[in-house]
């Protein structure tokens, strides 16, 4: 069954634009000019229940705009898109029972409080019971290894720390489908592998969908058996790791990536 | 609802924390007060004259009240917060959770407030009967019903606030407009009661918000009675439910405009 179905999807943005110096500040004020970039253009494909996918692509290509608009943040131009069969924007707060989401760069915990507080915030936030909340908690304590720092205010954790638990807090609710977006960005790489490895057994045991994107080529070949390469709001390339990787021994994924996405750049 | 409750309770709880903070504004709100303390007691030259239909410890009391409103409210979350999460973008994980966004808003400055109000409330207590001596014929009883009134009025502020923030959306920056919605409450409500101004302008600033915002809540304490708590209550009610429907439907078209680049 599929977890996630995306059909000619897109998303366009307006933004200022502004010629150079004081003369243009002046002139934006009388003459504000804007100009239209395409963030998604007709985006399609779809993913099967408990798949692990990587969406890949370089800095601006929509990758971000996409999990947003599968999340109901964003609402599309155009085409449609359904996770766990509900249309994200339509009913994204009965989706948000069902998925959830870790931002790399963004922060969901509550900085002052320690970790147990935010877990058992976020409990309740999903409706689950105290009794729920607290066995998932014990569960997870476990599994992510944060006995250490279970009641150490966020503030004061280490950026690993803070991240095992931005997962913890995202699994809570036991999620169908998990989108993280750079989840390992700025981790050293004994906790990137960690982290790696706690998805990869979550999502065996759980059979989570993951919905990944990275800019690190370690978290797709150490997680993802298919990817998705975009470039400019558009798909450019939809096939399994291993494929690529035996059709082109001679390089490794990271350059069989950049070759990728150089190609579509000429 | 439990939801709203535990938002509340973990404001609450990291709002604690930092409870000898809200102390250090205690001195400003003293400056204040003791400022007018000085400029009304020029003001009224003899003892027991009337300005407006109050006295002077009344005038006093009421200037303490509101001050007291604004100083011990804040509205941090419910207006840069808002505006910078909008902007800023960090607003994604606060939308793809199961709660309605503006009442999380709300919840949260709930939670604020209840922390730093009491404080500045007990300092204005005893700041006033110390320096100008307790309202005469102070209803005890009454108490509850000014504490409701209080209550809404604060919320009111908050969701004109939030309607304000919202624009976000749409605009880059909603600080000029929040500067303008705050120094007329300051003018018009804060420094001194509706009755002040020429009798012309106070039907309508009895049809602005600043009634149910300041006035209201400061009138019932300084001078209670029963027909005026009905009043300003059921104008209270009327801008609640008005100011929550215009938060909905600014939050409903705005969310739909939302642009928020970069990962």
């Amino acid at each position: 069954m599929q977890a996630i179905k995306v059909e000619n999807l897109s998303k366009t943005f307006r933004v200022k634009r502004k010629e150079k110096g004081m003369k243009g500040s002046v002139k934006a004020i009388l003459h504000p000019q804007t100009e239209e970039i395409r963030a998604v253009k007709d985006v399609s494909f779809a993913v099967e229940e408990g798949e692990m996918l990587a969406f890949i692509g370089p800095n601006g290509a929509g990758k971000s705009t996409t999990i947003k608009m599968l999340t109901g943040i964003l609402y599309p131009d155009g085409g449609h898109a359904e996770v766990l069969g509900v249309d994200p924007v339509k009913k994204r707060r009965q989706l948000a029972y069902r998925i959830g989401t870790v931002f790399g760069q963004k922060e969901q915990l509550w900085t002052h409080l320690t970790p147990y507080d935010n877990f058992r915030f976020f409990g309740a936030i999903y409706d689950l019971s105290e009794k729920e909340t607290e066995a998932r908690i014990d569960e997870l304590l476990e599994r992510f290894a944060l006995e250490d720092f279970i009641n150490t205010p966020v503030r004061n954790l280490s950026l690993g720390q803070r991240i095992r638990c931005e997962i913890v807090a995202s699994l809570l609710h036991r999620p169908k489908v998990l989108f993280l977006d750079e989840p390992t960005i700025g981790l050293d790489p004994v906790v990137k592998e960690n982290v790696r490895e706690l998805i990869r057994q979550m999502n065996e045991e759980e059979q989570t969908t993951i919905f990944l994107t990275s800019h690190d080529v370690g978290d797709i070949e150490k997680l993802c058996r298919r990817m998705i390469v975009v470039n400019a709001g558009q798909i450019v390339l939809d096939d399994s790791v291993e494929h690529l990787k035996r059709h082109d021994p001679q390089h490794s994924l990271e350059e069989i990536i950049v070759d990728i996405y150089k190609s579509e750049e000429d | 609802m439990r939801k709203y409750a535990v938002i509340y309770s973990s404001v609450l709880m990291e709002n604690l924390q930092y409870a000898a903070n809200v102390a250090l504004g205690f001195f400003g709100y003293f400056v204040f007060i003791f400022i007018f303390i000085k400029l009304w007691g020029y003001m009224y030259r003899t003892p027991g004259e009337l300005i407006a239909g109050y006295t002077k410890e009344q005038m006093i009391w009421y200037v303490m009240m509101t001050e007291m409103l604004f100083f011990g409210s804040g509205a941090a979350s419910v207006a840069g917060e808002v505006a910078g999460d909008i902007r800023g973008g960090n607003i994604v994980y606060l939308l793809n959770k199961p709660y309605h966004y503006t009442l999380y808003v709300l919840t949260k400055y709930t939670g604020e407030w209840s922390v730093r109000l009491p404080m500045y409330a007990a300092l204005a207590v005893v700041i006033g009967v110390v320096m100008v001596g307790p309202l005469p014929r102070f209803p005890l009883a009454a108490v509850p019903a000014m504490a409701l009134c209080v209550v809404l009025g604060l919320t009111i502020n908050a969701v004109f606030k939030l309607c304000i923030s919202l624009f976000s959306f749409w605009i880059e920056d909603t600080t000029p407009f929040q500067w303008l919605y705050n120094k007329l409450i300051v003018v018009l409500g804060i420094l001194f009661p509706v009755e002040i101004f020429p009798q012309k302008l106070q039907p309508l600033l009895k049809m602005t918000p600043i009634y149910t915002v300041c006035y209201g809540p400061a009138k019932l304490i300084v001078d209670f009675s029963p027909e005026k708590c009905v009043e300003i209550l059921a104008a209270q009610g009327v801008y609640l439910a008005v100011g929550c429907g215009l938060m909905f439907l600014i939050y409903g078209k705005g969310v739909k405009k939302l642009y928020v680049n970069g990962g």
